[in-house]
């Protein structure tokens, strides 16, 4: 019984609460793994982003005479089936996955707040109707669902994003609607509804500030769970046009070549993992620092 | 001959730049046999004393002084040498009986699992444990033992959880707010649970409370804590029938039945004490001494009170 | 006499088949606080929430300077709504955490009045003065508030709709003692101030006899009696 009491006092933090804003940063700073894992997504974001400026060679260019090289002086990682440089690929493949599943998450997260608000807010027939929605979006399994999508609508990088986003906004949906349902009963909503609010200002101010932090916890978290869909996708061949360089699709040439030239799974590979665990990370950190409760200073 | 000597006891947590000083030089003695009180506002501190005899304060809290358990400094124990103490001699009462019980298991596991903790045998410590039930009060303890912690209202759930606390016997008992949140049939309940316990039980008690009346029934000796000091400290009938510090006076004549008069302006911040004594903005006594110099604890008629005047009133 | 502020006129509600109250009829009238005491489950704060238009109830009226609330419009009762205003017994919840003291209180302002700027935040000094509130408490969030803290910007919030009635669901049962004599005692001089009605919900009956002009028993979800309490002349 001690031993429950004193865990429950360890989560207490006992420090005084300053403003939202700094008190975040100030957070973020005095945790060592979510200060790594920020430096290191600014780094991939970086190459992402200059990747066209600072990769080697042409992603897409084909040498015959230099392909399945083991990695050397003038192709770092090594070469593919088709002599072309997988550093400059795998570059090339960051920017393509995290400005897609940037493209997804922000689309899900719109929709899902909207639609989880519309549920959880106005109940009755509203809540029902769309909970129904949500429930048969979230009964499919997604790749597969996924790939269905992908199958009526063809290849592409717009395409790849509708359809991940069609997966994934129910999961948002249904965590805010689940928010918004224990923070419309809480006193300061009520008051405000006694104080004349409209539901459009009360949504506004009031429901979607207190609720966003868990959906950016899961934004986060899902962040990487979009990229490893987007490489499934690419690994079974329906994602992205063949010339346009992604990890899932590297990993998936590269698997003929796992005897003798490892390195063009390995290295792909390596990079969907890393960026992946970056994201849980953040996620995890997130969850534990936005929990407004936690700032509680309260001493006795 | 006192079971728990408090020595000296300052804490302090760091906030930023600054330091919030929650309880600070602390003295106090509980004898064997006694129910102390330890009453005083939210953010008196009072319950960071409580935390801190059991060592269970967050690690950035700065500590000094001296917790003399029977004559043995707890501070300077091991972990092990502390857990068994924790275990078997002191034993904490949590505030919150409804989080303190685990709502799906029934409520004799939770009970036996306290033995199991202590490697006490579980049959011989159950039998102990249903006796202590019938003593406090709870029918047909058979009975509730097959319940759920949900199928019980909150003052049987606060009786079922000291029985817990008490089942292995420990030399003192520290309960921490035990009335905090309940409804007064519950509290009323408290009230008789705890005298219940202290003639039965005949143990060692510190109760931390912000409840008067529940101090004034079942505590011998008060101590009256304001911005982390203790201000005053007699017999419990003394400190909230014939208060001699204006903090006290102020708290008891705010109660209800007392006239509802209120205390004027707050406690002071905790990071910056005014100078002079704690007291001297809200205390209608106050002359120039009380802006000047911070007030030692002196002695009284037997108790000690902290304020420059005590013996003009 | 001059109408109530407020009439309650044998309101009942029930889930289903559960009957929370019935037959619960009592008036108030201007400048008068009535207690209304009643054991923990016995459905006080659900009258409280009918009154104030967050619950509807399955029976009777509720009549507001005489015009029964239960038959108005939307528009009508918009209009109606900032007169009835009602305070919250755990302070945690009742301001936004996510917004600062002063936000949470002017909040009502910004809504009703049309003020511009300048003159809002003028206006929401006054009434942080009115409810002995100091400036630094203003710059705080929520958390860093203590409970008598927020119950005064609580009322802070709610005088600036200038009320005729409020319902104050238990406002004091959180606080400690000397918070709750000052948290009761600003509603008495707010109360001699403005003449606005209260209906204060306690399960503490040391508090209502001291503080109320009547008080009204629920017991079993109906009202068993009300009491007259001397308190010499009522406003």
């Amino acid at each position: 019984m001690d031993n429950v009491f004193a865990n429950r006092l360890r989560k207490k933090s006992f420090s005084l609460p300053e403003a939202y804003g700094s008190q975040f940063a100030k957070r973020v700073f005095q945790r060592k793994d979510m200060l790594f894992a920020l430096a290191a997504l600014l780094i991939f974001a970086g190459l992402a982003l200059f990747a066209p400026f600072i990769s080697p060679y042409d992603p897409n260019a084909i040498d015959l005479k230099n392909k399945n090289l083991g990695p050397s002086e003038e192709h770092i990682l090594g070469t593919d089936y088709l002599g072309r440089d997988l550093l400059s690929r795998i570059l090339i493949g960051a920017r393509t996955s995290l400005s897609i599943a940037s493209g997804v998450v922000l689309v899900s997260l719109f929709l899902g707040t909207a639609a989880g608000c519309a549920a959880g807010y106005y109940g009755g027939l509203v809540d029902e109707s769309i909970s129904r929605v949500i429930d048969i979006f979230l009964s499919f399994p997604g790749v597969i669902f996924a790939l269905t999508i992908m199958g009526a609508l063809g290849t592409g990088i717009f395409n790849l994003m509708l359809a991940l986003s069609i997966v994934h906004w129910a999961k948002y949906a249904r965590m805010m609607r689940g928010q918004v349902l224990s923070i419309k009963k809480q006193e300061f909503v009520l008051s405000a509804i006694t104080g004349g609010a409209g539901d459009f200002y009360i949504i506004r101010k009031h429901i979607v500030p207190n609720a966003i932090a868990t959906l950016l916890v899961l934004a986060t978290i899902d962040f990487g769970h979009v990229i490893l869909s987007i490489a499934t996708l690419s690994f079974l061949g329906i994602g992205l046009p063949a010339d346009v360089p992604e990890w899932g699709a590297m990993l998936s040439a590269g698997k003929e070549f796992m005897r003798t030239a490892p390195y063009q799974t390995i290295f792909p590979g390596l990079a969907i993992t890393f960026i992946v665990i970056i994201f849980s990370i953040l996620g995890d950190g997130m969850r534990d620092i936005l929990d407004p409760n936690h700032e509680g200073g309260e001493i006795d | 001959m006192s079971l728990l000597e408090i020595r000296d006891l300052s804490v302090e947590f760091p906030a930023g730049e600054n330091t919030v000083k929650a309880v600070s030089h602390v003295f106090f003695n509980v004898r064997e046999g006694e129910t102390f009180g330890i009453i005083g506002e939210s953010g008196s501190g009072k319950s960071v004393i409580g935390l801190a005899l059991l060592r269970l304060l967050p690690a950035n809290a700065n500590i000094s002084g001296a917790v003399l358990f029977h004559g043995q400094d707890l501070f300077s124990l091991r972990p092990s040498e502390l857990r068994k103490i924790r275990g078997k001699c002191i034993s904490l009462m949590p505030q919150n009986p409804a989080g303190a019980l685990n709502p799906v298991l029934k409520n004799r596991l939770q009970i036996e699992e306290v033995f199991e903790e202590r490697g006490i045998d579980k049959k011989e410590g159950m039998k102990k444990s249903l006796r202590l039930m019938k003593k406090l009060l709870l029918k047909d303890p058979e009975k509730l033992c097959d319940l759920y912690p949900h199928q019980l209202s909150g003052g049987m759930r606060q009786r079922l959880v000291a029985c817990m606390s008490l089942s292995f016997e420990p030399e003192l008992l520290i309960a921490d707010e035990p009335t905090k949140g309940l409804d007064p049939e519950a509290k009323e309940g408290a009230v008789e649970l705890f005298t219940k316990i202290k003639k039965e039980y005949g143990k060692t008690m510190l109760l931390i409370t912000h409840d008067l009346d529940l101090a004034l029934e079942v505590c011998d000796r008060i101590a009256v804590m304001y911005a982390g000091e203790i201000v005053e400290l007699d017999k419990a009938s003394k400190v909230l029938g014939t208060p001699l510090h204006p903090y006290t006076k102020g708290l008891v004549r705010a109660q209800p039945r007392n006239g509802l008069v209120p205390l004027s302006g707050q406690s002071p911040s905790r990071i910056s004490l005014p100078e002079g004594c704690l007291f001297h903005e809200r205390c209608r006594y106050s002359g120039i001494e009380c802006f000047r110099k911070h007030p030692e604890m002196k002695n009284h008629k037997g108790g000690w009170i902290r304020c420059h005047f005590q013996s003009l009133q | 006499m001059s109408l109530p502020v407020l009439a309650v006129n044998e309101l009942a509600m029930s889930f289903g088949t559960l009957e929370v109250f019935r037959n619960v009829s009592f008036s108030v009238s201007r400048g008068e606080t009535v207690g209304l005491f009643g054991k923990s489950g016995s459905g006080k704060t659900t009258i409280g929430k009918c009154i104030v238009g967050l619950e509807r109830p399955t029976g009777g009226e509720i009549r507001v300077q005489g015009e029964n609330i239960l038959n108005m419009g939307k528009k009508e009762f918009r209009k109606l709504r900032p007169k009835i205003q009602m305070i919250f017994q755990h302070p945690e919840t009742s301001l936004d955490p996510r917004m600062k003291a002063f936000e949470n209180l002017i909040e009502p302002l910004k809504l009703h009045s049309g003020l511009k700027q300048e003159a809002l935040l003028k206006r929401g000094e006054e009434l942080a003065e009115l409810t002995g509130l100091r400036p630094e408490h203003l710059a705080r969030y929520p958390v860093q508030l203590s409970g008598g803290e927020i119950q005064r910007i609580v009322l802070a919030r709610i005088m600036a709709l200038s009320p005729d009635f409020i319902v104050a669901d238990e406002p004091t049962s959180m606080l400690d003692v000397s918070v709750q004599a000052q948290i009761l005692r600003l509603m008495q001089k707010l109360q001699r101030e403005t003449g606005v009605s209260y209906l204060l919900i306690s399960h503490d009956l040391e508090v209502l006899k001291k503080v109320c002009h009547r008080i009204a028993y629920l017991d079993n979800g109906t009202i068993t009696s009300i009491e007259n309490i001397n308190r010499g002349v009522k406003i």
